[in-house]
């Protein structure tokens, strides 16, 4: 399969970097392509701005040429895997922006002739999320994992019917011990590897 | 009531900038005390940035944040406004909860602890007046998360009594001009309520 990686996280030398190397290179020993997009090393833009808005509503809603880069590469993947540390149960504002900015009508999901939103990512076969969390499982299950949510169900609605999802978290992130996350950054190549 | 207004829309055409006039219309009814924060008008700058993710356990916003954070500080009800999009609040909302919302703010982590202690125990009532391309089915089957972040993931930092009020509008894409009016009118009604 073809990968697209995107990754969510200010810091170069962050565990979600780390995390997202040990899925480049469990890709890479499972035989796929990837493609990598670092949202924060690319300066991109998070919020939609005005012109994109107005934009929305009509037949070229991509006013960007970063997000018509991004949107070409998005339609070549066959795998979708975010990497991201979660933030008040969601997406980092960053990422949030990318699917709004990125999956517009045309992308993400199609208006057929009855005004009815079909699907647009048929392509995609596997939507992964890697994402680390501070808090204890329990209180994830408690407050929702709504950024889970946003990908599982929001997103792969716009995906083919045989789209399948793979979630590899690590809670209670900050007491976790080197060896228990060395063990994390091998479960995620594992996974990765027999995507 | 001290009245914290946030406003999150690019479009100060769009159905969601005029339900904010009807916001500030229905306060006004009453004797509250009321503060608008235009996120977009302001040019609000919502990626966290790498300074603030390596110092994020250090209590205080970024100074250029301070107002923002004494905002909160001040509130006893929030209500946002907002258009909801893939199911959640817009990135430009989202990155105000995580540079605003740090420790030092609205939660603390005392050394030993596991949860986040709230410290925004001043809010005790939430509104959020939201608009929703899809029909409320197709809401649901994406899980409502922006429902869920207003009412779960935020409201654990403020009041224990915190009161929620959800004043939401489904099947925008084909809604008429009388939904639309009905809803602003009931947007109104609510705040005046307050």
């Amino acid at each position: 399969m073809h990968a697209l990686v995107l990754i969510a996280h200010p810091c170069d030398d962050s565990f979600t970097h780390a995390a997202a190397r040990a899925a480049v290179a469990g890709l890479e020993a499972g035989g796929h392509t990837v493609d990598v997009i670092d949202l924060y090393a690319d300066g991109f833009r998070a919020h939609m701005s005005y012109e994109e808005r107005v934009a929305y509503e009509t037949d070229d809603p991509i006013k960007d040429p970063q997000v018509a880069d991004h949107a070409a590469r998005l339609k070549r993947a066959q795998a979708l895997v975010f990497v991201y540390p979660t933030w008040w149960s969601g997406q980092p504002a960053i990422l949030k922006g990318w699917l709004e900015r990125v999956m517009v009508p045309g992308v993400g999901f199609v208006l057929n002739e009855q005004n009815k939103v079909v699907p647009g990512l048929r392509h995609v076969r596997r939507i992964v999320g890697i994402s680390t969390y501070g808090s204890p499982r329990r209180y994830i299950w408690l407050i929702n994992d709504n950024g889970r949510r946003v990908l599982a169900r929001a997103l792969r609605l716009s995906c083919g019917v045989f789209a399948r999802t793979r979630w590899i978290a690590l809670y209670s992130m900050d007491v976790r011990t080197d060896a228990e996350r060395r063990e994390f950054l091998a479960r995620v190549t594992d996974r990765m590897a027999r995507l | 009531m001290k009245v914290l207004v946030v406003y999150c829309h690019p479009n100060p055409e769009s159905l969601v900038a005029a339900a904010k006039e009807r916001v500030l219309a229905g306060l006004a009814q009453r004797d509250h005390e009321v503060r608008v924060t235009d996120l977009y008008a302001e040019g609000f700058e919502p990626a966290m940035t790498a300074h603030e993710r390596r110092t994020h356990r250090e209590p205080g916003v970024e100074p250029e944040l301070q107002r923002h954070a004494d905002d909160l500080a001040w509130a006893e009800a929030l209500v946002l406004v907002y258009p909801t999009w893939w199911s959640g609040q817009p990135a430009m909302l989202k990155g105000w909860i995580d540079r605003v919302w740090v420790s030092g703010v609205a939660w603390e982590l005392p050394e030993g602890a596991t949860v986040l202690r709230p410290l925004l125990r001043n809010i005790r009532r939430i509104v959020v007046v939201t608009t929703h391309g899809s029909p409320k089915r197709m809401n649901a089957l994406e899980g409502e998360t922006g429902k869920r972040v207003a009412f779960r993931s935020i409201r654990v930092l403020c009041s224990r009594r915190t009161r929620t009020t959800w004043c939401a509008i489904y099947g925008l894409d084909t809604a008429d001009e009388t939904k639309r009016v009905a809803w602003l009118d009931r947007v109104e009604r609510t705040l005046a309520k307050l």
